[in-house]
């Protein structure tokens, strides 16, 4: 579903994507771990081209995605992104924000928006909240939203970068609750995170990152108890000390 | 002091006053309009990425900020005609300040729309939206906000800034202070009547701009 093919990204010097090659099938449930600026958020912001890269292809459903000829809006139709700081539209209530892309982008009737959006909401567990902007939303609740926001599309894939990384801890568990709910579906997901608990209990692969290249790949289970590398070994033994 | 002050020559002109202080709004009426266009179209083009139209709008803005208004105003009033191009005083007065005003308000225009979160542009970007609908429905929105507070004072220092007109002999509120005060010499009747006219206008831009930022702009709720 999605392939990576030699795929290599450089920020002026800096090469923060060192020859990728991954393929992501249908279903699945990747966990992309790392230490920062190890290149992981890049590596998913490359999915659907938020961000171009320099060498070799990404391939999602069929279609090469850095191909001046792809038609980039019905790429992103079918891939939800889930960004660490929410980035809610402050400006529209929780229901506008949720409704607006399948309005402008696929062309739904407001009326039937309206009810994909609340069923959306109700899957978050946020109907009552639908009304008000997101200012009046604690942080847990946003990236509820947030993740509406995305299911709204109706998306192939969803890709989440460090969706709990901005969160008071008390407000980590409802957010990956509803991220659990969603791997039950059968979504296809690219997670980029450090929560082990969900790695363990819902990934099918995780993959560490570091230094832009893609260190080692394993099932949760192998990968925490018994890391391949030293590098790996290092980090997890790092984020299980605090 | 005051017993030397002659309110009764201000009465007597008050006339005249009154045709200059309508003259001052008419020409900042129709320089903000015309200025608002001018800078509208300025940012549209300078951030537009389009090298044949964002390279002369820099130009423009650029040419505009870097020199003085009254030297900008001697050039299309004294400068022009000898280039064959033949425009009225007053005309010609309205052009200069939308032309100044428009460069400042494109890149006050600019600023606002710089203002807004790299991420809920990102966040459009990932969800379709293509650039015309995330200007729409998720820049502008924002920018508006940001942008009334200056806007409002660079439509005031136009106001101030039409007094300029009196050298190339407009009629306007300035101008009759000038005509008083050759015809009676009574320098400080006349400028203080045209300072209070020019605070008038002030203050009625002003509870607009208070009254529009209350009912146009979306203000985050807290």
């Amino acid at each position: 579903m999605i392939e990576f093919k030699n795929v290599n990204k450089w920020f002026g010097k800096l090469h923060v994507l060192n020859d990728i090659n991954l393929t992501i099938p249908k279903g699945e449930v990747l966990v992309i771990c790392g230490p920062s600026g190890s290149g992981k958020s890049t590596l998913i912001r490359c999915i659907n081209r938020l961000e171009p890269i320099q060498k070799g292809k990404i391939i999602v459903n069929d279609v090469p995605v850095h191909d001046k000829a792809t038609n980039l809006t019905k790429l992103r139709a079918d891939i939800g992104f889930v960004f660490q700081q929410f980035h809610l539209y402050p400006h529209m209530t929780v229901l506008e924000n949720v409704m607006l892309a399948p309005v402008n982008v696929k062309k739904i009737a407001k009326s039937k928006a309206e009810k994909i959006a609340m069923k959306k909401l109700e899957q978050v567990g946020l109907t009552e909240k639908s009304g008000v902007h997101p200012a009046q939303l604690s942080g847990g609740q946003q990236q509820r939203v947030a993740i509406a926001r995305g299911l709204a599309m109706s998306p192939k894939i969803m890709l989440f970068d460090e969706p709990t990384s901005a969160l008071d801890p008390e407000m980590i568990g409802e957010v990956l609750d509803v991220m659990v709910n969603l791997v039950s579906e059968g979504m296809t997901m690219c997670v980029v995170t450090h929560e082990m608990g969900f790695a363990k209990k819902v990934a099918n692969r995780v993959l560490f990152m570091d230094e832009g290249a893609i260190v080692e790949t394993g099932t949760p289970d192998k990968f925490f108890d018994n890391p391949k590398t030293d590098r790996a070994a290092n980090f997890i033994s790092m984020i299980l000390t605090h | 002091m005051l017993t030397d002050f002659n309110f009764r020559v201000i009465w007597e002109y008050m006339p005249l006053f009154l045709t200059g202080v309508r003259a001052t709004a008419f020409i900042a009426a129709v320089s903000i309009t015309l200025a608002l266009i001018t800078g509208i179209i300025a940012c549209a083009c300078r951030i537009s990425g389009i090298k044949i139209l964002k390279y002369p709008a820099i130009a423009y803005i650029e040419l505009i900020r870097s020199t003085p208004l009254l030297v900008q105003i001697y050039f299309l009033y004294f400068g022009l005609p000898t280039l064959g191009v033949r425009v009225p005083e007053l005309q010609t007065g309205i052009l200069a300040l939308m032309l100044n005003s428009g460069a400042y308000i494109a890149e006050i225009i600019r600023a606002g729309i710089n203002s807004v979160d790299e991420g809920h542009i990102e966040a459009g970007i990932s969800s379709g939206l293509n650039y015309v609908q995330r200007m729409r429905f998720i820049i502008l929105p924002q920018a508006l906000g940001v942008t009334i507070p200056p806007l409002l004072g660079q439509n005031i220092v136009l106001v101030k800034d039409s007094a300029l007109l009196s050298l190339i002999s407009v009629v306007e509120l300035t101008r009759s202070g000038q005509t008083m005060t050759s015809e009676r010499f009574m320098p400080a009747e006349a400028f203080l009547t045209v300072a209070f006219f020019y605070m008038c206008i002030y203050f009625c831009l002003k509870t607009f701009a208070d009254w529009s930022q209350r009912k146009l702009i979306f203000r985050e709720v807290y």
